[in-house]
């Protein structure tokens, strides 16, 4: 064989083989993966999984167009270190209705694969229209443009995008205990350490900003560094609760219902440690579950700071009986027999009734409730039902179940 | 222009089609480098485009990519291309009609249109393929047109003893356009994981099919050219060469590693990825020991942008090796260490050979304008801009990475990058300044300059090369 034919034949087989090593490429690393996915996917999900409305659809259309997956991901990785911040790993059912896929491969933001019910829609609405009213640090683009002028007027643009934030993480969610153990099964991998993580992670969703009702509080350290928790409240808590915590930050008015005035309460540290690990349910206040132990006492020493005392009146004895008897017929089923916010009607409120044992209103405070309401909850206004006396007496009455003493 | 064929030793250069491309490539680079630095000044004063969703972060974020690797790679590579393919092969170009379809569809049904439905808000959320569908078709076929325009010299000449850039040309233009739909259509109709799969193959494609055998085509043909010697190694040459096209699609799943995708797909492109580093050692050898003599530095501007880019193309593919690994993937993946990587690729590898390509290029133009000392300058300032950008966001990666394996709150990696932040939108300032002086030097200074340049820097003979082009350009048409 002659120099230049074997040169000849040897570009040609090299030819043949870069398109077969192309070919390979889309075969072994699309096709073939594909196919292990989509039977995955068969045998892994819930038989009828929860798919997109048209406003989640479109919701997700605007979420594509601005760019959101280039700096928040939708893919929790099976890594411990993924695990520990957002949850469960991404199983492949999951993104069964992702055309296409939102995966990223930035995470400058925190990962959304499970963002649905980790915040209050009307947190949503404000962080959107304005990230730093509510997070100050926060560098995320304001998308007031799907707003008429205010985050409280949401045009459907708006709405779409958090019904579709809303749908993030949803159908596992939905899945509940049964759809993990039907899918376990389904995988029927029991020494694949890593398809493990998936069914082995503590919870779905573990944002540490999710609130929940109830739950087990640490117990906090009894030493605080004021001047760090002062630090702490400016950075994280000034925005909604105000620099001097009476409730006029910049995302205060946004929200419904409006966050504490912590000027007009004081509160037993207890209470502060459970509200900060665990937040409050139903309302835009986060839980912050991601701060260590030191750091919330340190932000509780700096909240109790925050309380303006006042004069207390000394009070005739038939008001405070008038109070008692106002008080136990009408609020002891809400806020419970001594004033813990555990009557019996909790379980169907949206919020959590108020805790009159960890935390003491200013008179103005519990006034303002008992007249105006508590916008976003289920405290109606009591100007029509109570005489001023009543409301008096019994604006009173409940400051007397703190436990925290003068 | 191409009454020329009478002289015997003319290469019939389409020089208005080098000359439009060439232009195009800069003006859209200074448009995608202006997208990239509002984006970036938006990373600290998030409320810049308050109100205006044209200007929304995402919007410019997706065109300043797709706008380096549409109008300024694209551009520059067919710049290129117009140049080379005729000296390669010794035949022309199938026609210069089908030159302004090319240049036509390129920019003004790729690149503009694209930007500005990006901005309006039709676009698609994938990396490297953000402008929408419609775009996509437009790009398909232009690439249709690219091959029919640039390949039939190749096989009208006969494959035998091709260089290795002919060789780069071939397999660059083919293997685009076979992996683009991937990349482009098929996550549209495959969803999430499944389609996340075909994601990662074109991403890694875009890069490896298109990019780089184009970039590694320039720096191929200008040190010979301007070093007036033959390549170290053509043996090497070709194993870099096939290494390349067999590896560079099998890297594709690195970008999900720990994903659902079946571990053994991982696994596979993972180890891929570390073959790849062997590959690119090959090359960059071969290219450097070619290079010998010349110095790291060299004289002639066009051989310098190559060398540095040689360089750059060595630091990135073994960076890349590495970060495939599992072990580095898990702690610097999503981080700013990726930016960093995927500014030293496009940035610092495909850019420094874009620009040299162009100079070489522009130096043989007859009477095109040329200034020198402006792209002396361009070189460092974009040298300068590189090694600043490409450190600062490497250390935002690993302080971010840090305090994400530890139980520090999320929002504190965001408040610990914001100064790199900083750096990276100051880094604009040489980096543009940079392409500013790009501009001047092929825009500005005498007519012919250019020619002086290489008469001083590699002597005569290549001149006598070049001389026929001239009278031919100045008898046809002094438009040029």
């Amino acid at each position: 064989m002659n120099p230049g034919r074997f040169i000849r034949m040897s570009y040609l087989v090299a030819s043949v083989a870069g398109v077969a090593f192309f070919a390979m490429s889309v075969a072994l690393l699309g096709i073939w993966p594909g196919r292990v996915l989509e039977n995955q996917t068969r045998s892994m999900s819930p038989p009828h999984p929860l798919g997109l409305s048209v406003s989640e659809q479109r919701g997700r259309g605007i979420y594509s167009r601005e760019g959101c997956a280039y700096c928040h991901t939708q893919q929790v990785r099976y890594l411990h270190s993924d695990m520990l911040r957002f949850g469960a790993p991404t199983l492949a059912w999951e993104t069964r209705f992702d055309y296409p896929h939102l995966w990223g491969t930035r995470r400058i933001g925190p990962d959304l694969a499970r963002e649905g019910g980790t915040h209050s829609e009307d947190w949503q609405f404000a962080h959107l229209y304005g990230p730093r009213t509510l997070v100050r640090d926060s560098v995320m683009p304001s998308y007031s443009s799907l707003f008429d002028g205010s985050p409280d007027r949401p045009r459907q643009e708006a709405r779409d995008l958090v019904a579709y934030l809303e749908t993030l993480g949803r159908a596992r969610e939905l899945a509940g205990p049964e759809g993990e153990a039907h899918a376990r099964a389904a995988c029927n991998c029991p020494n694949d350490e890593m398809a493990q993580m998936a069914f082995h992670a503590a919870a779905l969703n573990v944002n540490p900003a999710k609130a929940r009702r109830q739950g087990p509080v640490p117990k906090l350290p009894v030493e605080a560094d004021l001047a760090r928790g002062q630090e702490l409240y400016v950075h994280d808590c000034a925005s909604c609760h105000g620099s001097h915590g009476e409730a006029d930050g910049p995302g205060a008015r946004e929200l419904h219902p409006q966050p504490a005035n912590l000027a007009g309460h004081e509160y037993t540290v207890d209470y502060l440690g459970a509200v900060l690990w665990n937040g409050v349910a139903g309302t835009a206040m986060p839980a912050w579950r991601d701060l260590p132990a030191v750091d919330l006492a340190a932000i509780a020493q700096a909240v109790r700071g925050l309380h303006v005392a006042q004069q207390e009146p000394t009070l005739p004895a038939n008001i405070v009986e008038l109070g008692a008897q106002v008080y136990k017929d009408h609020c002891v089923q809400c806020h419970g027999e001594h004033g813990g916010g555990d009557g019996s009607a909790v379980g169907e409120l949206k919020m959590v009734p108020a805790d009159f044992r960890g935390s003491r209103p200013s008179i103005a405070e519990s006034l303002r409730a008992l007249r105006n309401g508590v916008e976003g909850t289920q405290m109606a206004p009591w100007t029509e039902k109570l005489s001023e006396a009543e409301l008096s007496a019994v604006a009173y009455y409940v400051r007397s179940f703190y436990l925290g003493g003068q | 222009m191409n009454e020329n064929t009478g002289l015997a030793a003319a290469p019939p250069v389409e020089t208005r089609l080098v000359y439009a491309h060439g232009l195009a490539a800069i003006v859209t680079l200074l448009i995608s480098v202006l997208f990239g630095f509002v984006a970036s000044v938006e990373m600290f004063a998030p409320d810049l485009a308050r109100g205006s969703p044209w200007l929304g972060w995402g919007r410019l974020r997706y065109d300043h990519t797709q706008g380096i690797l549409f109008g300024w790679l694209g551009n520059a590579f067919f710049a290129f291309l117009y140049h080379a393919v005729p000296l390669l092969t010794g035949r022309p170009v199938t026609s210069a009609r089908l030159g302004q379809w090319i240049f036509g569809l390129w920019n003004f049904a790729v690149v503009a249109p694209g930007w500005v439905l990006v901005l309006a808000g039709f676009s698609q959320p994938l990396e490297w393929a953000e402008f929408p569908i419609v775009i996509d078709v437009f790009v398909v076929l232009a690439l249709v047109l690219a091959i029919i325009q640039f390949l039939p010299p190749f096989f009208w000449r006969g494959l035998e003893d091709l260089y290795v850039s002919s060789w780069y040309v071939i397999g660059a233009l083919v293997f685009t356009l076979l992996a683009y739909p991937m990349g482009n259509f098929v996550p549209e109709l495959v969803p999430g994981a499944r389609g996340a799969a075909f994601s990662g193959l074109w991403i890694h494609d875009a890069i490896g099919l298109y990019v780089t055998p184009l970039a590694l085509a320039i720096i191929y043909f200008v040190i010979p050219a301007a070093t007036r010697r033959p390549i170290y190694s053509h043996f090497l040459s070709m194993l870099g060469f096939w290494l390349l096209f067999f590896l560079y699609p099998l890297n594709g799943t690195h970008h999900y590693v720990f994903s659902v995708i079946p571990m053994s797909a991982q696994i596979g492109a993972i180890t891929a990825s570390a073959l790849l580093g062997v590959d690119v050692i090959i090359v960059v050898a071969n290219l450097l020991l070619s290079l010998r003599g010349a110095g790291v530095f060299p004289r002639d501007i066009a051989l310098r942008f190559a060398a540095m880019s040689t360089i750059f193309y060595l630091v990135v593919s073994i960076q890349g090796s590495v970060q495939a690994q599992m072990s580095v993937n898990q702690v610097v993946h999503f981080s700013d260490w990726v930016v960093g990587h995927s500014h030293l690729a496009m940035l610092g590898f495909a850019t420094f050979a874009a620009a040299g390509g162009l100079a070489h290029v522009w130096q043989r133009i007859p009477l095109a304008y040329y200034n020198a000392r402006a792209l002396e300058w361009s070189y460092w300032l974009l040298l300068a801009g590189v090694i600043l950008m490409v450190t600062d966001l490497t250390i935002a990666g690993l302080v971010e990475a840090r305090l994400w394996q530890s139980a520090a709150p999320w929002l504190d990696s965001v408040r610990a990058a914001k100064p790199y932040w900083l750096v990276r939108t100051g880094s604009v300032i040489p980096i543009g300044a940079g392409f500013v002086m790009l501009l001047a030097g092929l825009t500005t200074g005498r007519r012919g300059a250019g020619l002086e340049s290489v008469e001083q820097t590699i002597g005569l003979e290549p001149v006598r090369e070049i001389a026929p082009r001239i009278a031919a350009s100045t008898s046809v048409s002094g438009a040029a």
